[in-house]
């Protein structure tokens, strides 16, 4: 529509992309589609269940990554305490389309950084249930690190297609106009 | 009128702007309920082995490569591999029984008949970073067995020191070299 395009030529912005807008769910779903909305909410609602257990639990939390044998031992706990919150308060981000641009980001680096995570203890042979390096050739420790690959990697989907929705690079988007189709208004 | 630059020059502030706010609220709210709650765990942990393994009382539950010799030696412990069935069939701790770890409850009996609450328990795995053993030993320590240790890399120190073992193949039979 004429009014969004040259909103867009003055202010040099993509309108529904982030700031809020007008509106909660109702403008979102106008400027942003079915799939980016439902992308946002699933992925909100993932993320907000799985720092349930994590603030409930710290201690176990903790242990859980002191297991991964990844991050150095002072660090540990400030993950353990930390990171819970960062995943409900970014749920909570995502299910409302508040700052759009700036939740994406951060949940698809959280995803890649757990998939990898899990992906370099898997190929070192580290069993993260108890830290141990599993001498077994029949693979029964790595079945369920391989499941939780297949999960993260799962979780990862809507979150890359929401990053490449909300951060169309130059070639695509030269001027800083919404791809086709994705802001037009109904 | 076209911006060339700034969209994105924009766009990347704008952000790095909502990712420090959602970084900063959870920090702040994480910390704060940490600190309010009764079960919040401390900003900084030693997660070293020693420090992991100290009882409340302050007793230390990690045993020495020398005393364990012993104790195996004077048949006066019994240890108890922590480690999976499959780990333990290729070769164990000469004194070692097999409870695995993860699958505790189908032991749990057999380790309350066979076992006196009295009786020094030593148990091991393998790994510096291995967890199987303390999280054995604290679970048996909380069910009432209060001489229990644990030998923090058992099975590599122990072979390495050349101590007796039982099980398992050695080394020119190991199927494990099969490309």
């Amino acid at each position: 529509m004429e009014t969004e395009r040259s909103f867009v030529k003055s202010h040099g912005e993509v309108p529904g992309l982030g700031k809020g807008g007008t509106g909660f769910l109702g403008g979102q779903w106008k400027r942003g589609g079915l799939l980016a909305l439902c992308a946002r909410l699933i992925l909100g609602a993932v993320f907000i269940y799985a720092s349930i257990d994590k603030i409930a639990h710290p201690e176990a939390f903790a242990k859980a990554v002191y297991n991964y044998q990844i991050l150095p031992g002072y660090v540990i706990n400030l993950t353990a305490i930390i990171l819970p919150f960062l995943e409900l308060i970014l749920g909570l981000f995502l299910m409302s389309g508040l700052f759009r641009e700036g939740s994406v980001f951060i949940a698809t680096v959280l995803l890649v950084v757990f998939l990898g995570a899990i992906i370099f203890n898997l190929a070192r042979g580290l069993d993260i249930h108890c830290g141990c390096f599993s001498t077994s050739t029949d693979g029964t420790n790595s079945a369920p690190m391989a499941w939780y690959v297949f999960r993260d990697g799962l979780f990862l989907l809507p979150a890359l297609y929401l990053f490449y929705l909300t951060f169309p690079g130059k070639k695509r988007n030269p001027e800083g106009l919404p791809p086709p189709g994705y802001a037009e208004p109904s | 009128m076209k911006d060339g630059a700034l969209p994105n020059e924009s766009r990347m502030i704008k952000v790095l702007r909502q990712v420090t706010v959602i970084i900063l609220i959870s920090l702040i709210s994480a910390i704060l309920v940490n600190q309010a709650r009764p079960k919040g765990v401390p900003l900084l942990a030693d997660w070293g082995p020693e420090v992991r393994l100290t009882t409340d009382a302050g007793k230390s539950m990690v045993i020495s490569l020398d005393e364990a010799r012993n104790l195996c030696l004077d048949k006066k412990a019994i240890f108890l591999d922590a480690r999976s069935p499959e780990d333990y069939a290729r070769g164990h701790i000469r004194c070692a029984q097999n409870v695995p770890w993860q699958s505790f409850e189908e032991y749990i009996d057999r380790v309350f008949r066979s076992i006196p609450d009295d009786a020094w328990i030593v148990t091991y795995c393998d790994g510096a970073t291995c967890s199987l053993s303390e999280d054995l030993a604290k679970e048996l320590a909380s069910m009432g067995y209060e001489k229990v240790k644990v030998l923090l890399n058992g099975w590599t120190r122990w072979l390495e020191a050349g101590l007796p073992t039982e099980g398992g193949r050695n080394a020119s039979h190991d199927n494990r070299r099969v490309s």
